[in-house]
């Protein structure tokens, strides 16, 4: 999440709203958004059913995998990160960049 | 003579183990999983709550539909890295 916070000016800039989505509590994530400095939401998908809709549930951990979707304005997935490649979200915010570039 | 050949059977033995490919579970692990939505699929939509330190506030994806980009970062636990 700290990496979102870090280019979320770039991301507002490119008409991106940022989301944060975990199975926590909503009043541990806002412990969580304040100890990390996060001014997004951070949702709560308390009980997992979004995160079971989204086909990302880990049944081991009880938790989601990490995963970050990039949703256009038509509500259409445009990019995917999964795992490991989820803590670094630079192709996302590329990708925004390029989509405000073309637009 | 007896003894000799039992070693050499276990030495066989021994290096076919070793020059067997790992397991397919092992292997697995260096790919990850595929997720079921694609890219091009629409998101399912939904509707949730976050704490802004007074209230709790509702958030759905369809509230930004046709107005920006929505980035939804799911994390595995609330104080962990990442």
């Amino acid at each position: 999440m700290k990496a979102f916070q870090q280019n979320l000016q770039k991301l507002e800039a490119a008409d991106t709203q940022v989301l944060g989505v975990s199975m926590d509590s909503p009043f541990a994530n806002k412990a969580f958004a304040d100890q990390i400095g996060v001014t997004f939401p951070l949702l709560s998908d308390w009980g997992g059913d979004v995160t079971r809709k989204y086909g990302i549930y880990v049944d081991k951990y009880k938790a989601p995998r990490r995963v970050n979707f990039l949703i256009g304005k038509d509500g259409r997935i445009l990019e995917e990160q999964v795992d490991r490649e989820a803590i670094n979200p630079t192709k996302i915010v590329d990708a925004c960049e390029r989509k405000k570039l073309s637009r | 003579m007896k003894l000799k050949s039992s070693l050499a059977i276990l030495g066989v033995a021994l290096l076919a183990s070793a020059l067997a490919p790992p397991p397919a579970e092992a292997q697995g692990k260096a790919q990850p999983e595929a997720l079921q939505l694609k890219v091009g699929d629409p998101a399912p939509d939904f509707k949730l709550q976050y704490f802004d330190g007074s209230n709790l506030k509702d958030v759905s994806l369809s509230q930004y539909r046709g107005k920006s980009n929505v980035v939804v970062a799911f994390y595995i636990f609330a104080f962990t890295g990442g």
